[in-house]
C-alpha cells in the first residue's frame, strides 16, 4: 500500500501539459483508438470559442474556466461514432445516429467530442446545442410570412444565426445561393450570392430570421451531395421535435411542435433523403416536456411519432463511467489541486472516493460532492470518514462537471495525452 | 368468585365429578349462604381420575369482600392439558366457533409485541377471538364430511382421469353457488349468479375472429390464461342465467366471424401488436434502400426482391421485436446490428 501511495504521490507532481503544434494535435487526435479510452485530450482554448460557441454542457463551461483549460475525455460510444463516420461513404443517404443513455451519463459530451472531430476535419457543422429550447419559453411567436399556419420565432432563430455564423465563416463564403429568396416584398437575395448574405439578412431582420434558417437548411442539404463539403447534422434534445410543447397561441391555444417554422425544417433537415455528411443526435430528458424522469430509451424518449421519422438509424447508448474511467477523472482531480484533503491522495481516500465513485454518475458528481464535503465539515474528528472534500477556496464551491475530463492515474504513461 | 365459578360452567369446563362437601368444611358452608350449592359444585376441582391431589392444590379460600365473603376459587386446570394426541379433533370444534384457548392445545402468540418482549400469548387474547379460524375444517373433518356427502353423489366418470381430458370433452365451466343459512327462508337472490368460463383455445377461431372477439368483450378476457369469464345475474332465476350466458357465447362466437364494411377501416392505433408490413418502417428502410442502390447506380432493383432479402428479413425481426416486447437491452442491440447490416456501415 505504501508502495502504491509512494506511486501516486510521485504522480501528482504537477506536470506542465505540454501543448503540441496544430498539426500534431489533428494528426493525433484521428489517431484516437481504444488504448486511448479513458483518458484526456486538450481542446485549446482558442479551438474550444470557434467550434463552439454553443452546445457544450454548463458544467463543463464552468470547469473550463475553473481551470483554464478544456479537457475532454475519450470514451467508447464516442470512439465508436467517430469509427462508424471515418468509415461511412458519402454517397449514401446520411446516416441517423441516436445517443441515448440515463442522466448525467455523458451524452452531451459525446455529441461534442463528435462535433469537435468533424470541425477538425473540416466539415460543415450544424449544431443544433438544444431542441428543447425552441418549443419552450418563447416570448415571442409572429406568424410566418411564407406559411400562414406556421409560427416563426425571431429570437431563437436569430441567437441560432449568430452562433452558426461564429463558427462556419468560411462555409458561408464558399457556399452560393441556388435560388432567389425574397424576403417580404422589397428584399431579396440573388441567385449565385454566398450564404453568408442569408444568414446576414436573418440577423439583420429579425422577424425574417426563421425563414433564412429554414433556406439555410435547404441550400446545404442540397448542396451536400455535390461532395465539395461534408455536412454534420449534430442535434442536441432531438425528442424534442416530436414531443409536445409549451408554447400557446395567441387564443390559448396549444402548439404543436410541427407549427414551429423552425421545428418543421429541422424535421425535414433530419430526414435521410440526402447524403454527403452524417446526422447525430442525442436523446435528453432533461429539459424534455411531458416525459418521466426515468425515461432513457429511444421509443420512451422519441415516442411512436419520433421514432418512425428517425427509423433506421443506429442508437449508440452511453453508459456511466466505467473503473478506469473513474480513475482517470479522480486522478484528474487531484492533479488540479481540485480535491483538496489530506487523506486524499492516500489509499483511504482513494478507496472511500471508489467506494461511493463507481455508483457516481458524471455531473451527479458535484451535488454528492457537495454533500460530503459539509458532511465532512461536520464530522471532522471522525477518523473512519476517509472521503476528500470539496476544496472552498476554488472559484466554484462545487467541482465542475466531471464526465469528460480527467487523466488515467497511471504513473508510467504520459500524464497527458492529445 | 361466584362469577367465575358461572362462567366456568357456561363454557362448559366442568372438570368432572362434583365437589363433595365433605372437602368443604361446614364453618366455610354455613358462613357462606349467598354462593349457591351448584355453582360450588360444579367447580370442582380435581376430575375423578387424578385422585386425592387435586383438591388440596385448589381448595377453596375465603376472602372478605366488602359485607359478603365470596370464595376464591383457583382456575382449573385448561383441558388442553387433559387432550391425548390422537384425540379425534372434530368433536372439539364439530362447527365454526370462537377460539377458546383452553381448547385450543398450541401455544399461539398473536398481537404486537411489548418492547423487547414477544407477542402476548393466547389467553384472554382478543386479537385471536376477533379473527376467523379454521379449526372446525381440519382435513379429517373435510374426510368426514365428503364421506357424509358421498351418499348423495354419483360416481366420477373414470374416463376422466387427467385436467386436459376434462377440458378436451367440457371445455366450458359453469360456477354456482348455493347458500343456506338457518332462518326462515330457504331462498338467497345472490344464488341466481352464473359465471362461465372458457378457454379460447377450444373454440373454433381464426385470428380475425379471436380479434373481433377479444375486443368485444373486453375485460372479461384474461390474456395470461386465455380464458373469457362471463358472469350474469340481470335475470330472477338461475336457470334463466344459465341460458342467457349460454346465448351471450353463441352470440359472440357467430358474430366474432363476420366481417364488417367498418371493419376495414381499423387504423393503426386500433391494432393490438405491431404489424410491420405497410408501417412507416417498412417504408423508410424500402425508400432509403432504393437511394443506396441508386447512388450506386443499381438500377431495376423492385421492392420484392429488397423486401425478400436476408438483411430486411432480420431488420424486420428487431423492429418487430422491439415494439412487441418493448425496449430492452438485448433488443436494442439486436437493432442496431440490423441496421448497420441494412445500411452497410463498417467500423
Amino acid at each position: 500500500n505504501n508502495e502504491g501511495e509512494k506511486q501516486i504521490l510521485n504522480s501528482q507532481i504537477p506536470v506542465t501539459t505540454d501543448r503540441h503544434s496544430d498539426n500534431s494535435h489533428l494528426a493525433l487526435q484521428a489517431k484516437h483508438t481504444e488504448q486511448h479510452e479513458g483518458r484526456l485530450y486538450n481542446i485549446p482554448l482558442e479551438e474550444l470559442s470557434a467550434v463552439f460557441p454553443h452546445g457544450l454542457p454548463h458544467r463543463f463551461q464552468q470547469q473550463v474556466l475553473t481551470f483554464n483549460e478544456a479537457r475532454v475525455m475519450v470514451r467508447k460510444p464516442a470512439l465508436e461514432l467517430l469509427a462508424y463516420l471515418k468509415g461511412s461513404n458519402f454517397s449514401h443517404p446520411a446516416v441517423r445516429y441516436v445517443i441515448y443513455g440515463e442522466r448525467g451519463t455523458g451524452k452531451t459530451m459525446t455529441l461534442c467530442h463528435v462535433v469537435h472531430y468533424c470541425s477538425r476535419q473540416g466539415w460543415l457543422v450544424l449544431h443544433i446545442p438544444d431542441a428543447h429550447l425552441w418549443v419552450k419559453n418563447c416570448k415571442e411567436l409572429l406568424q410566418s410570412s411564407y406559411n400562414k399556419d406556421r409560427l416563426d420565432q425571431p429570437l431563437q432563430a436569430s441567437v441560432w444565426l449568430k452562433n452558426f455564423k461564429a463558427s462556419n465563416e468560411r462555409f458561408l463564403q464558399e457556399i452560393k445561393t441556388q435560388k432567389k429568396y425574397m424576403w417580404g416584398k422589397r428584399e431579396c437575395t440573388e441567385e449565385g450570392r454566398p450564404l453568408r448574405e442569408v444568414v446576414e439578412q436573418g440577423l439583420a431582420r429579425v422577424r425574417s430570421a426563421s425563414d433564412a434558417v429554414g433556406v439555410l437548411l435547404r441550400e446545404l442539404k442540397q448542396q451536400s451531395h455535390r461532395g465539395s463539403f461534408r455536412l454534420l447534422v449534430a442535434v442536441d434534445g432531438v425528442n424534442a421535435l416530436w414531443g409536445r410543447s409549451t408554447l400557446r397561441k395567441e387564443d390559448k391555444s396549444p402548439v404543436c411542435p410541427e407549427e414551429l417554422t423552425l421545428v418543421h425544417n429541422l424535421r425535414k433537415m433530419l430526414m435521410n433523403d440526402w447524403s454527403g455528411g452524417a446526422i447525430v443526435t442525442t436523446l435528453s430528458q432533461t429539459g424534455s416536456l411531458f416525459k418521466p424522469s426515468s425515461a432513457y430509451t429511444p421509443q420512451e424518449l422519441l415516442g411512436k411519432e419520433g421514432f418512425d421519422a428517425l427509423d433506421p438509424f443506429v442508437p449508440i447508448p452511453v453508459p456511466n463511467y466505467s473503473p478506469k474511467e473513474f480513475e482517470s477523472c479522480y486522478g484528474y482531480y487531484l492533479e488540479r489541486r481540485w480535491l483538496q484533503h489530506e487523506k486524499g491522495q492516500g489509499w483511504g481516500g482513494k478507496r472511500g472516493m471508489r467506494v461511493l465513485g463507481l455508483e457516481l454518475v458524471s455531473s451527479k458528481w458535484a451535488k454528492k460532492l457537495d454533500k460530503l464535503n459539509t458532511d465532512f465539515c461536520t464530522h471532522r474528528d471522525a477518523q473512519s470518514f476517509a472521503v476528500p472534500s470539496v476544496s472552498l477556496q476554488g472559484p466554484r464551491t462545487f467541482p465542475p462537471c466531471a464526465s469528460g475530463l480527467i487523466s488515467s492515474v497511471c504513473p508510467c504513461t504520459p500524464r497527458v495525452s492529445t | 368468585m361466584a362469577a367465575r365459578a358461572g362462567r366456568c360452567c357456561r363454557a362448559g369446563l366442568s372438570c368432572g365429578a362434583l365437589l363433595s362437601p365433605a372437602l368443604l368444611s361446614p364453618a366455610v358452608l354455613s358462613r357462606a349462604p349467598a354462593t349457591p350449592r351448584w355453582g360450588r359444585a360444579a367447580f370442582s376441582s380435581a376430575p375423578a381420575v387424578s385422585g386425592r391431589e387435586g383438591p388440596q392444590a385448589r381448595e377453596g379460600s375465603v376472602r372478605r369482600r366488602g359485607r359478603t365473603l365470596q370464595f376464591v376459587r383457583s382456575a382449573a386446570p385448561p383441558r388442553t392439558e387433559r387432550m391425548a394426541v390422537d384425540q379425534d379433533w372434530s368433536s372439539v370444534y364439530p362447527t365454526a366457533a370462537a377460539f377458546k384457548p383452553a381448547s385450543v392445545p398450541l401455544p399461539i402468540r398473536m398481537g404486537y409485541p411489548v418492547k423487547g418482549g414477544v407477542p402476548p400469548p393466547k389467553e384472554g387474547n382478543l386479537e385471536l377471538i376477533k379473527i376467523p379460524n379454521f379449526l372446525h375444517l381440519t382435513p379429517p373433518a373435510i374426510k368426514k364430511h365428503c364421506a357424509a356427502l358421498k351418499d348423495f353423489c354419483t360416481e366420477w366418470p373414470s374416463a376422466l382421469d387427467s385436467d386436459e381430458k376434462c377440458e378436451q370433452h367440457f371445455p366450458i365451466e359453469i360456477e354456482t353457488v348455493d347458500y343456506v343459512s338457518s332462518g326462515t327462508s330457504i331462498r338467497n337472490p345472490k344464488a341466481r349468479v352464473v359465471t362461465l368460463r372458457v378457454k379460447l383455445s377450444s373454440l373454433n377461431l381464426d385470428d380475425h375472429a379471436k380479434k373481433k372477439l377479444i375486443k368485444l368483450v373486453g375485460e372479461r378476457y384474461c390474456q395470461e390464461t386465455d380464458v373469457l369469464t362471463i358472469t350474469t345475474d340481470r335475470c330472477p332465476l338461475r336457470r334463466q342465467n344459465y341460458d342467457y350466458s349460454m346465448h351471450l357465447l353463441t352470440v359472440l362466437y357467430h358474430e366474432s366471424w363476420k366481417t364488417e364494411k367498418w371493419e376495414s377501416e381499423k387504423s393503426e392505433e386500433d391494432m393490438e401488436e405491431y404489424v410491420w408490413e405497410n408501417s412507416h418502417s417498412q417504408k423508410n428502410a424500402l425508400d432509403t434502400l432504393l437511394r443506396i442502390k441508386a447512388s450506386e447506380n443499381v438500377s431495376n432493383v423492385t421492392k420484392e426482391e429488397l423486401l425478400a432479402s436476408e438483411v430486411v428479413k432480420n431488420y424486420r425481426n428487431s423492429v418487430i421485436a422491439l415494439k412487441n416486447e418493448g425496449e430492452t437491452e438485448s433488443n436494442i442491440s439486436q437493432y442496431k446490428e440490423s441496421v448497420k447490416k441494412l445500411l452497410n456501415i463498417q467500423a
